[in-house]
């Protein structure tokens, strides 16, 4: 996996440390904290759940637990890309530190990991959604994967 | 959580799906049609099944996220994974529309007939 030029610049100590790993949803690129990322993994076997909305894709094995995996295209209403088959599935953890939970979210593809300044993230709604910020030339949608695990 | 501390779960299949329940909630198994009819205990009511896989002893169960049941509105009792394969535990007291004997009924038309 590549480390993005924003991600190589110097702040006077080196290089930057990568904070988020951009992934492709659609036509949107999201960005996730790095610290929530436990794997990056081809699209797993899912279980679709009757009545589940389409967010949900459904329930998969990883590592001998159950995991739900969510489509992250449609969590973010992104428009479907050129190829959408999302070949990808990245497990992460969401919901507080205390009490997070596993989670596969079905990506496009994993593309890099990126360097995103906290003072850079705009206009987000506070929960899931944290803002968008330009990395690399791009706007991408900045996650939140602390609110995705929180009830309610 | 519902699941009873009895130890055995019944493992079914119903629309590609695999399901479990706690042996102990089960009062009563038979065929129905093309189907598989599990009677609850304790006026539970009736599930519906397209194939019985057998009661397995052990089967550690995870508590249902949160954010399953965000996106998925039935009730559950928690997850767990047998084969390889995640499986959805009912909950005797709340079982899920998707195995409801009812439902199946309204729409299964001939096959339905009672073989007990």
């Amino acid at each position: 996996m590549n480390v993005s030029s924003e991600a190589g610049k110097s702040n006077g100590k080196g290089r930057l440390e990568g904070t988020h790993l951009l992934v492709r949803a659609g036509e949107y690129a999201c960005a996730l904290p790095l610290s929530s990322v436990r794997r990056v993994v081809r699209a797993l076997t899912v279980h679709p759940l009757p009545g589940a909305s389409a967010e949900l894709e459904g329930l998969a094995e990883f590592g001998g637990e159950p995991m739900p995996v969510l489509n992250l295209g449609r969590l973010v209403h992104a428009p479907a890309g050129p190829n959408p088959t999302y070949p990808v599935t990245v497990v992460v953890w969401v919901g507080p530190v205390e009490a997070r939970e596993m989670l596969g979210l079905s990506c496009d593809s994993a593309l890099e990991v990126v360097h995103v300044p906290a003072g850079s993230v705009v206009a987000g709604d506070g929960g899931f959604l944290l803002g968008e910020a330009p990395v690399a030339g791009e706007v991408v949608r900045v996650l939140n994967l602390e609110a995705l695990g929180r009830s309610g | 959580m519902s699941v009873p501390q009895a130890r055995g779960f019944l493992l079914l299949r119903r629309g590609g799906n695999l399901w479990g329940i706690a042996n102990a909630a089960v009062d009563g198994l038979g065929r129905q049609g093309v189907d598989y009819r599990i009677t609850i205990g304790g006026g539970g009511g009736d599930l519906r099944a397209d194939e019985i896989l057998g009661v397995v002893e052990e089967l550690r169960v995870w508590p249902l996220a949160p954010v399953v049941s965000r996106f998925w509105p039935e009730p559950a009792a928690g997850l767990a994974v047998h084969g390889h394969e995640p499986v959805v535990m009912v909950d005797p007291g709340r079982l899920p529309a998707a195995l409801s004997a009812e439902v199946a009924t309204e729409g299964s038309g001939e096959g339905d007939r009672d073989d007990e």
